[in-house]
């Protein structure tokens, strides 16, 4: 694929939102600590579709939600804009390569890595290319932005930080292989995984490495910020807390398989699944495990935290209670690698391999 | 050469007709219909070389072993590095593991390294096994920017993480992506019909038959409810054809000889000149998808050779004895109170499966010419490391 990009604009009213301001759901994990919660409580499975939006290809990556505005990113190229009240489509742009990213929204701007190496900056409301950044090899990682500036890895082994307003480059940071860890953003520090086997803590304001730490394989999965741990999953089968200012190790947990699955948090409980079929819930203090809950043969995507309940895209998409780990309901659809739900109002978005997208509610 | 050939591998006419819905308790034995001619339109045939399977090394099979390479069901990279080069010095014969590299491969080679991500994450080709086999290729002068790890599914791959896990600057690459059916040549193809559907061919991926120059191909080591196993002939050529699963419908199965007419397929046959199994993790049921534990076991085996049919051989009589080991029947059984629709039966009783296995499909592969089938004319060296 090499054709220029593009947006085509839909005829129709704008969007028309019944969702509070509350319900936005603007990036990964819906924050850049990569909490993954909102609040919402979703005790009961949904009873009905309440639309269901058939995307260009295959959707791997994640929804965001911003402004009565859903985003997804089908795997052909495509960024879909589509009112999250009706599922009418609004916009559609063309990014001219495959994207595996999950998009970011940053006020009025939608951003999104693609495989040429691009990342692009779009207007919300318009789908209107603002600016693009360019990486040496694919971005699949999903853009961060903190105080004016993107954070993005890439697979050429950088991480790189970009002007929010132009997209001018700030700084490179080269690390030691291909990047496919979404970083996760303090005030001051940049954390991010690699698959060199290290976590990295980077200044955001220069890139320069802080501390690294290593773990026992490759580093597929995002960190999460709890106070002062940062949380991620390796290939090397462990679950690790990670002192935020040093890198050392404060704990680490031990599961059957691999972990891509990227955590989110609530309260004391860190939350991740395995690729050996379960998802856990640990103590971050401690690295106690509280409970774990068989949910699929394997699970590499995220969860995402409700009031209450966790929910995650395995097979299906699953409903966990917090306080017992106990599954409260399942639905058959919600297939996904790494794609993970938003949980807004009283509506449940999800995208699927299948490339359909659903509210549900 | 005329590229359009027909293998006539039986004269059934419309299987489909007979076959399809027969309960197979009424079939008596009548369990190994024979498969209907398979038309056959290759590629370009690169130009003349030895390479191509059986490729140098007719036959020979190294066996490399060592317990230490898989420890709590980790593969550890430094020790299949040792591996790998003990095994393709004493493959070759060369005195270095980069001259042994140089044998296969040149700098201004594509180079595709074939894996089997599917069964990820329980058994799949380990991500560990498939930087060592990098790092032998650029031993050899190929730069990491010609190099591409590929496989059918994408989806697989990406929960295998290969992505994430492979150096920087090798590509990794799904065939199928998200963008339906750009990634086959439907120039070049296999045509029969198995069970009477209508989409009958099957397309060569265009990676194989147009990108890459080499192939190196690290299938998995696995028993498989279809073919029997799944080894180098499998994951090379359900793995460069799209619409395979067409060649199995429950009870019955049509891998044999579909398989192995794939693999004698223009240009894939050429260009497939190493094959390193990894048996590091070996499922002796379930396979080729499974991932209950209790059916894979950590054996630490590595195995070396330019004959796919060698290798699978060998793996064959591995699978065989592990199952007999374990006093489930032997893939070759064809007992129609063992076949079960319910997938859950099937992957936690062995003693169950989906189809009738046919493992033959080695066999009709050597009667191709793609290397030898017979145990006793197989030079198996062994090399245990520890």
């Amino acid at each position: 694929m090499s054709q220029p990009p593009q947006t085509d604009k839909m005829p129709g009213p704008s969007p028309t939102s019944d969702l509070p301001p509350e319900s936005d759901w603007p990036t990964l994990l819906h924050d850049n600590s990569r909490t993954g919660r909102l609040g919402i409580r979703v005790a009961r499975a949904p009873e009905k579709v309440r639309w269901q939006f058939r995307a260009a290809s295959s959707i791997r990556s994640a929804p965001v939600l911003g402004g009565g505005i859903l985003y997804a990113a089908a795997m052909g190229g495509t960024l879909h804009a589509i009112d999250a009240s009706t599922g009418r489509e609004i916009w559609q742009f063309r990014a001219g390569s495959h994207i595996h990213s999950t998009p970011a929204i940053s006020g009025k701007t939608i951003l999104f890595g693609s495989d040429s190496g691009k990342v692009f900056a779009l207007d919300c409301e318009s789908g209107k290319q603002l600016w693009e950044a360019s990486a040496a090899a694919e971005v699949w990682t999903s853009p961060v932005v903190s105080n004016n500036t993107v954070f993005f890895g890439s697979a050429d082994s950088s991480v790189y930080a970009v002007d929010a307003a132009s997209g001018s480059k700030r700084w490179t940071q080269k690390l030691g292989g291909k990047i496919y860890s979404t970083p996760a953003v303090s005030a001051q520090q940049l954390y991010v995984g690699c698959g060199d086997t290290y976590v990295y803590s980077l200044e955001t304001a220069s890139g320069k490495i802080s501390w690294q730490t290593p773990t026992g394989n490759g580093i597929d999965s995002s960190p999460a910020v709890a106070g002062s741990s940062v949380l991620i999953g390796s290939e090397d089968f462990f679950f690790y807390a990670l002192d935020a200012g040093t890198g050392s190790i404060r704990w680490k947990y031990e599961t059957g398989l691999g972990i891509s699955s990227s955590p989110a948090v609530a309260g004391d409980l860190g939350f991740v699944g395995s690729k050996d079929g379960f998802l856990y819930a640990l103590e971050i203090q401690s690295g106690r495990l509280r409970w774990k809950t068989r949910v699929s043969d394997v699970v590499t995507s995220p969860p995402v935290v409700g009031s209450g309940v966790v929910c995650i895209q395995a097979g299906g998409i699953h409903a966990v209670d917090i306080a017992t780990g106990g599954v409260l309901w399942r639905a058959g659809l919600g297939g996904a690698v790494q794609s993970a739900p938003i949980l807004a109002g009283n509506v449940i978005y999800l995208a699927t391999n299948d490339g359909e997208v659903y509210a549900l509610e | 050469m005329d590229r359009r050939t027909f293998v006539k591998a039986g004269c059934l006419g419309s299987a489909s007709l007979f076959l399809d819905g027969l309960d197979p308790k009424a079939l008596g034995d009548v369990t190994a219909p024979q498969a209907p001619p398979i038309e056959v339109v290759h590629g370009a045939k690169p130009a003349k070389s030895s390479l191509g399977m059986p490729g140098l090394f007719p036959g020979r099979v190294v066996e490399v072993h060592d317990s230490t390479s898989i420890v709590r069901n980790r593969v550890s990279q430094p020790v299949v590095r040792g591996m790998i080069e003990r095994g393709m010095k004493e493959l070759t014969g060369e005195r270095s593991a980069a001259a042994a590299w140089a044998k296969f491969v040149e700098p201004s080679d594509i180079v595709g390294v074939k894996i089997n991500p599917s069964g990820a994450p329980a058994c799949c080709s380990s991500p560990e096994i498939v930087r060592e086999i990098i790092n032998g290729v650029r031993s050899a002068g190929v730069p990491a920017a010609n190099i591409v790890v590929y496989d059918r599914y994408e989806d697989e791959i990406d929960i295998g993480s290969y992505q994430a896990l492979l150096p920087a600057g090798v590509r990794v690459f799904g065939i199928e992506n998200g963008l339906a059916d750009a990634g086959y040549d439907p120039n070049i193809y296999c045509q029969a019909t198995f069970f009477g559907e209508w989409e009958n061919r099957s397309y060569m991926a265009r990676i194989v038959a147009h990108s890459v120059t080499k192939i190196i191909n690290v299938p998995t080591m696995k028993d498989h409810s279809a073919s029997g196993v799944t080894g180098c002939l499998k994951n090379l050529g359900y793995g460069t054809f799209n619409n395979v699963a067409r060649s199995h419908r429950s009870p019955y199965s049509f891998t044999d000889p579909l398989i192995g007419v794939m693999c004698s397929v223009e240009p894939l046959r050429s260009k497939a000149v190493l094959h390193i199994m990894d048996g590091t993790r070996q499922v002796w049921h379930g396979g080729p998808l499974t991932q209950v534990q209790d059916f894979i076991y950590q054996a630490g085996t590595l195995y070396f050779g330019t004959d796919p049919v060698a290798i699978d051989t060998v793996e064959l009589d591995a699978i065989e004895t592990k199952r007999r080991q374990e006093g489930v029947p032997s893939v070759w059984t064809h007992d129609a109170d063992s076949i079960t629709s319910n997938s859950q039966e099937f992957y936690h009783n062995p003693r169950k499966n989906l189809f009738y296995r046919r493992p033959g499909h080695i066999a009709s592969a050597g009667k191709l010419g793609l290397g030898i089938a017979d145990l006793k004319r197989i030079d198996h060296g062994r090399v245990d490391l520890g």
